[in-house]
């Protein structure tokens, strides 16, 4: 394999355009390393970025929490930025992997491994975050829910890459909010299937509703037809008939070697009206 | 009782103790186990890869092998190496060797093999229904009334499924291997649990080409569990072969996904039991078992396994009319070996979870039911054998009474009535013979060793080895103790075959109530020979004495006998007894099953060592609550798992409160303790699932999956 | 390629693939042996180290994120107080049994001890959550770090 370590990120961008195989960008490692040691990965091109400062770090800039996409979780678990403006984010995250990955893991290459099951990406599709697309002369914004298009594939062209992740800095304001991550243990395991829950009540019906689901379709997705069919309805007067119907439509699970696709479409429906029957009694 | 810290701790901890891979290893090659990737087939060729420069490699395959190409085991029936067909997936071709480590895996991953496919049985349930799989030993334990079913006797049937285990040591399996052309000798070093079966494994494969084996273990040993206990042979062989074949030390050690992927698993279980229970006098009145073990390939070690299995499969009671059959059944999978248990805790998930069953179907508290029916003194169990001791019900009264059961199971049943999410109590009794089965300990005929010199050092020499049990200190107190000579001069050596004599295996909890006992009654004879003065006084007013060698020998109680064909007899001369309790939390929206706490009442005789003992039942609870919860290793239509990102050992939050009470510590005996810890826990989580849902599975895991689709298909 | 980084104290350079494990480096490299290898994809923390004073598992960490880093390996950690204590409280708890996974309970524990050090189960298990044992059942683990919680003042004067 051929190894290139960019002096900068201009520099970087002009190396990308005389690749001609199959590139990966080095981050944390944390998935690479794992892909090589399993032979998934054997030629092709590696180029370092994790020490490309621009892209790390958490900043507050105009409206919005920006995440540089070279951002550790730990820095992630760790800034007053997330703690005191998205602190459900941060909470929601604090078991992911385990302390070591945490250290080396970045938000943006856990994003672009594209793996469906990736913990933040339900997290990340409620909160409306946007992701900010770099090329070398362009940089363009991306709603995350629409980021990717196919298993393990998403949008970025052959010289871009992940630059940073945005969130509305009051994205979690009057939200009731909901997060669970179903897996075979606590720590340092894959999910089944994750469930991220937005809602604002008003006079007992559901003014509005966001969930996002991880592990559950060919990569994670927000369940818009759900999402629709609750939007205004009683929140004492809903049917889980109703709800088990259209997720048929919304989300296909799949039997693996850790769950099985009955018990995933299953436990999905039952934290749905979790999170519905626990505003019941707010 | 005292809670005298372990004298390896310090070097552990500060990472100064060497393990397999930690000792220096300049001038060594480093070997490789290639093996075959179809389950049952024929080799029809092999291509090397041709970018690679073949001259700087070593390769063994079945026709390099001088001496005889059979695995000593006490079924001889594996070979090192694959000769013509292929009978499992992990079957060795090759041993390889090179330079460079990451040069010899590239090597690997690059052969390619041509195989001819062969049909193949590798699912658990297709291997353990059909009988026509049925091979090698069978023990029948004929102890039946031929007496005619009563009318109004409840009967109670139903077919208990086990998985596969893996041990999961932290140090995966590796041996170096130095041959002197010289000396025509061969010193093998390497992570094992009994190195005089490595020694005789190494022996046969070179046959006359080599006249002296020795084998001495690494300073640690990175957990084992039964995972060490035959494995080792073949990669000690194969790697032997490549140190022979080109002049250099070898070292190999396996990689993770290798090591989970083809070495020897706890065997899958499959047990019918069908009982009859008498409803006025709360009496289990017949019992028969059908015992079924998933060997894999080969028998190896499997008959050893069904034997304790065996003998364990009737669980604590009192069976006064009973019928056990237990057979091996063959696999196209690697064969399967020993794991803490050792054929036990599948009989005690069996057992335990149909007595469950069987006081449910009476409405009868469980725990009532067991101490009813429970061995009592003077009771005979299925195989003959008369119980002496009351241990078994001291240990369940204490064990309910510690847990406060009878509280506990009327809160959660009241919490249970309006509540989702639910709570249960269940429990489990149990036994593990100590030693040897039957004429095992007879057989095998121990010997220890101590030498004592004139620096007031007392040396230990056993084959017997430290693999995190606990072993170099133990035995080292009780030599301490026996010889009234200070701990700190007592020193277990590290197992070396050239200066050791064989005192067995370390298996079969046999280390501290075998072993351990040999070495007491042989320092406590040097001590009554010492007429008065220390030990210490001795050497100094009798320097021309030393250095002194003392050997002693096992001498069956000959008092007893076991009969190897009908089963009848003492099987284990001692037991160590135990009562469990455990409490769950059922999660409804998940089907997700917790454990909260688990109360443990033992009876081991005299723990020699009070940290060292509750660390033994602390480490056996949270492996049997994996193997109840999360742990299996091979799924219908998805194949094996390849490390330990799939396969879900316990971690950190799963780890309910432990609780741990040992009685009768007052004993002079010091029993087995080592494997029981395993035995009980994992039916007493079923059977809390049980009492909070009312549910009865009869196979483990109790991952969330199976219990959704139990609840569906009875709804 | 050259990659520089200081190791337990001392400045190192060497000329390696920039992509070999660090674990590697370390262990065939350097001679230190401490820091054990057991699944090689970062699922068990046997190989945990501190870079940078937090703690990675090395095997799926890359020489060149080496590169102008501080790397401590337990050989180091082991000497320093809050590393002694630790020892001193595992040996006391009787809570090493094979002893391979210690040298990452070590580390793990360690970097717990200075960052955080709150004597809390819930806490203490999130710390050593990465780290995989199976001899001991992890609960004289928690009991000797819970301990070295509540000792570390004492060493520090």
């Amino acid at each position: 394999m051929k190894f290139y370590k960019p002096t900068s990120l201009p520099s970087l961008f002009q190396f990308i355009e005389t690749v001609e195989n199959k590139k990966y960008f080095l981050a944390g490692g944390t998935d690479i390393n794992v892909q090589i040691k399993n032979g998934m990965i054997k030629d092709g091109t590696v180029i370092f970025i994790n020490h490309l400062q621009e892209l790390k770090g958490i900043r507050k800039v105009n409206n919005d929490i920006i995440i540089g996409a070279l951002t550790s979780y730990q820095d992630i678990l760790k800034s007053d930025l997330i703690k005191s403006h998205l602190p459900w984010f941060g909470k929601s995250l604090r078991f992911f992997a385990s302390p070591q990955l945490q250290s080396m893991a970045t938000i943006g290459g856990n994003i672009a491994n594209g793996s469906p099951t990736a913990d933040v990406l339900p997290l990340l599709l409620v909160l409306d975050a946007r992701l900010k697309i770099m090329a070398k002369s362009k940089i363009r914004e991306v709603p995350c829910n629409e980021f990717f298009t196919g298993y393990k594939k998403n949008i970025l062209k052959r010289n871009e890459l992940i630059g940073a992740v945005m969130i509305p800095m009051n994205a979690e304001q009057d939200y009731q909010i909901y997060y669970n991550k179903v897996a075979s243990r606590r720590a340092l395991t894959i999910a089944k299937l994750a469930l991220a829950g937005m809602m604002k009540i008003k006079g007992g019906k559901i003014e509005q509703i966001k969930l996002g689901a991880g592990a559950l379709n060919e990569y994670p997705r927000r369940l818009k037809s759900v999402e629709e069919y609750l939007t205004g309805k009683q929140i004492d007067r809903i049917e889980v008939l109703g709800i088990e119907d259209i997720l048929k439509s919304e989300i296909t699970p799949i039997s693996d070697l850790r769950s099985e696709k009955e018990y995933r479409f299953q436990v999905t429906l039952n934290l749905i009206i979790d999170f519905i029957n626990a505003q019941k009694n707010n | 009782m005292k809670k005298v810290r372990k004298v390896d701790a310090i070097p552990k901890l500060d990472g100064s103790f060497r393990f397999v891979d930690d000792y220096p290893d300049t001038g060594m090659i480093h070997g490789f186990l290639y093996y075959a990737r179809v389950d049952h087939g024929r080799i029809r060729k092999i291509i090397l890869p041709t970018e690679f420069d073949l001259t700087e490699f070593t390769i063994v395959k079945a026709n390099d092998i001088p001496g005889e190409n059979i695995v000593p085991e006490p079924e001889n029936d594996q070979p090192f190496m694959v000769k013509q067909e292929i009978f499992h997936y992990g079957q060795i071709i090759m041993g390889i060797a090179h330079p460079e480590r990451k040069i010899v895996k590239q090597f690997c991953q690059q052969i390619q093999i041509e195989y001819e496919e062969l049909p193949a049985i590798i699912d658990v349930k297709d291997c353990l229904e059909n009988e026509n799989n049925a091979f090698g030993k069978e023990i029948t334990i004929d102890h039946r009334k031929h007496e005619p079913v009563a009318e109004n006797w409840i009967k109670t049937s139903a077919v208990y499924y086990t998985p596969h285990q893996e041990q999961a040591y932290l140090e995966t399996q590796a041996m170096i291997a130095e041959f002197d052309p010289d000396q025509k000798s061969m010193f093998i070093r390497g992570t094992m649990q009994c190195p005089y079966f490595v020694k005789a494994a190494v022996e046969s494969i070179m046959g006359n080409k080599i006249n002296k084996v020795v084998v001495e273990t690494s300073e640690g040993i990175g957990g084992a569990f039964g995972g060490k206990e035959d494995f080792p042979n073949i990669i000690a062989g194969i790697t032997a072969l490549l140190s022979f074949k080109s002049g250099k030390t070898v070292k190999t050690v396996m990689d993770r996904s290798d090591d989970i992927a083809i070495t020897t698993k706890r065997h899958p279980s499959r047990i019918e039991i069908e009982s009859w229970t008498d409803p006025k006098s709360r009496r289990i009145k017949k019992i028969n078992i059908d015992y079924r073990l998933d060997a894999g390939a080969y028998q190896t070690l499997s008959p050893v396994v069904l034997a304790r299995g065996v003998l364990h499969s009737y669980g604590a009671y009192h069976l006064e009319d009973a019928y056990i059959k237990g057979r091996l059944f063959r696999s196209n999978t690697p064969s399967n070996g020993a794991f803490r248990g050792f054929g036990a805790p599948q009989a005690f998930f069996g057992i335990e979870s149909h007595i469950e069953d069987i006081a449910t179907k009476l409405k009868i508290d469980p725990a009532e039911f067991r101490t009813i029916n429970l061995l009592k003194p003077g009771n005979r169990m299925p195989s003959n054998q008369v119980i002496k001791e009351d241990s078994l019900e001291k240990c369940l009264e204490l064990v309910l009474k510690k847990s406060n059961y009878k509280i506990r199971k009327s809160e959660y049943e009241e919490f249970n009535k309006t509540n989702p999410d639910k709570k249960g109590i269940g429990t489990a009794i149990c036994f593990h013979g100590g030693g040897y089965t039957g004429n095992g300990e007879k057989v095998l005929k121990s010997e220890v060793k101590l030498l004592i010199d004139s620096d007031e050092i007392v040396r230990i020499f056993v084959a017997n080895t430290d693999m995190g049990q606990g072993a170099y200190t133990t035995l080292a107190q009780m030599v301490s103790e026996g010889l009234d000579h200070p701990l700190e001069k007592t020193i277990t050596q590290v197992p070396n075959t050239s200066l050791a004599p064989d005192s067995g295996p370390t298996v079969a909890s046999r280390t501290i109530y075998i072993v351990g006992n040999l070495l007491k009654e042989l320092a406590e004879e040097i001590k009554s020979n010492l007429q008065g003065s220390s030990l210490s006084e001795h050497i100094r007013h009798n320097p021309q004495a030393y250095p002194q060698e003392y050997h002693r020998t096992f001498t069956p109680d000959p008092s007893i006998s076991f009969d190897e064909e009908t089963y009848q007899g003492v099987g284990y001369k001692d037991y160590s007894w135990a009562a469990c309790v455990t409490e769950v939390y059922y999660h409804a929206s998940t089907y997700q099953l917790e454990v909260t706490k688990i109360w443990n009442v033992l009876e081991i005789g005299k723990p020699v060592n009070l940290g060292i003992a509750e660390g033994q039942v602390q480490g056996g609870n949270i492996q049997a609550l994996g193997y109840a919860l999360s742990e299996f290793f091979y799924k219908r239509n998805h194949g094996r798992m390849h490390g330990f990102t799939d396969y879900s050992l316990p971690t950190t939050f799963d780890i309910p409160e432990i609780d741990i009470e040992f009685i009768n510590t007052e004993s002079d005996l010091a029993k087995g303790l080592g494997e029981i810890p395993m035995n009980y826990p994992a039916a007493a989580i079923r059977n809390a699932l049980a009492h909070a849902m009312g549910i009865h599975l009869s196979e483990i895991p109790l991952i969330p999956e199976r219990i959704y689709s139990f609840l569906k298909e009875r709804s | 390629m050259k990659i520089s980084f200081n190791l337990n104290g001392k400045d190192i350079s060497l000329e390696t693939d920039p992509m070999r494990r660090l674990l590697d480096i370390i262990r065939e490299d350097l001679g230190l042996k401490g820091t054990k290898e057991s699944c090689g994809e970062g699922e068990c923390g046997a190989c945990t180290i501190l870079l940078d004073g937090k703690p990675v598992t090395s095997c799926i960490v890359n020489a060149i994120h080496a590169e102008g880093k501080k790397i401590q390996t337990v050989e180091a950690i082991a000497q320093t107080l809050e590393g002694k204590l630790l020892i001193e409280c595992f040996d006391e708890a009787n809570a090493v049994q094979c002893g391979f996974c210690f040298p990452g309970f070590l580390v793990a524990a360690y970097y717990y001890l200075i960052s955080d050090g709150e004597p809390e189960l819930k806490k203490i298990k999130n710390a050593l959550s990465g780290n995989i044992c199976r001899c001991t059942g992890y609960t004289k683990i928690f009991e000797a770090v819970i301990n070295a919680c509540h000792r570390k003042n004492e060493i520090r004067g």
